[in-house]
């Protein structure tokens, strides 16, 4: 961790609310990517990305400065998504198509704008369908496979974050990895 | 797969997580040569964690980081006031500042006032 993040998260234990904005405006991205990823929706993983922030704000005395502050700020990310996944299930059938997942992927096309309509629609339904597939792994599939391949993160890393031994990391990763191949071999196009 | 041999699955993970020495790189590609399952079944691992990869990392704007602001509980304490209890020798000196400035102040101004005395008493003696 750099100095300089050293010094806002100071400043932030003494309660300097502009120091912590600029630790949101380095990390929501990530954040977001992580709770989007999870839920597969881009309003909740907002909301969820916001609750993120605001926990770690009121819970940065928790926070031990020997460790990277992305790990614990991820880890709330990632806790607060499993959570939230774990009562949506509770509410509604595991079936259910989630209202929603069309404005994610049109938030996401905003940045290429070099691209024809066609690729875009392509890479749209692309998306679609990889977060459809996404959202069928287990919880704790998902949140290592998310970790490793939208963050790009190591697998020490997302051992620390999620609290588990490395072995078990991986092993989640190569169950995940396989299921999703399953999943998207059988078609592609099944929509659940 | 039919391919019986699981060490060539537990050599595509090594290789997927980027694990894999020299040589268990080379093993796994000879061994895909030569099976075609085992490759049908690497390249659709490998197709599949490259859309992953390849996911939009959508920006958020400015508002997202305002409305966590807004939401954050109001700061406790004045700014001068955490800035006073972070530096507490500063603070002490600055206060001090004021009396010891009024003080310093003051006695100039005396010795001036009597130099003037002094010098009104010369002139006067001169008449």
């Amino acid at each position: 961790m750099d100095q300089q993040e050293k010094r806002l998260i100071k400043k932030v234990k003494k309660g300097d609310q502009q120091a912590f904005a600029e630790l949101v405006e380095r990390y929501k991205n990530s954040v977001f990517a992580i709770c989007l990823r999870m839920v597969g929706n881009a309003q909740e993983a907002e909301d969820l990305s916001q609750e993120a922030f605001i926990r770690a704000y009121n819970h940065i005395d928790q926070y031990d400065h020997e460790r990277k502050f992305s790990t614990w700020l991820f880890r709330i990310a990632t806790n607060l998504s499993i959570d939230f996944l774990r009562r949506r299930k509770s509410n509604i059938s595991l079936d259910a198509v989630v209202p929603g997942t069309e404005g994610l992927s049109l938030n996401a096309m905003l940045p290429d704008q070099t691209e024809q309509p066609e690729e875009l629609a392509v890479r749209k339904e692309t998306e679609e369908m990889v977060q459809n597939e996404i959202k069928k792994l287990p919880e704790k599939y998902r949140s290592a496979v998310v970790l490793k391949y939208i963050e790009d993160l190591s697998l020490k890393e997302i051992s620390e974050i999620m609290d588990i031994p490395v072995g078990t990391v991986k092993t989640r990763i190569h169950r995940g990895r396989e299921m999703l191949r399953k999943m998207m071999m059988a078609g592609g196009g099944d929509r659940a | 797969m039919s391919c019986t041999n699981k060490k060539y699955l537990s050599l595509m993970n090594k290789v997927l997580d980027e694990e894999a020495t020299e040589r268990e790189k080379h093993e796994l590609y000879e061994h895909l040569d030569s099976c075609n399952e085992c490759r049908v079944h690497f390249n659709e691992l490998t197709y599949s964690t490259e859309l992953l990869r390849r996911l939009a990392h959508p920006q958020l704007s400015a508002a997202f980081t305002k409305s966590v602001l807004d939401q954050l509980p109001a700061e406790k304490r004045h700014v001068i006031l955490r800035w006073g209890s972070r530096h507490p020798v500063l603070t002490a000196v600055a206060i001090c500042a004021v009396p010891m400035s009024l003080v310093v102040i003051g006695a100039r101004h005396q010795t001036r006032d009597k130099n003037d005395y002094v010098l009104v008493n010369v002139s006067g003696d001169q008449t």
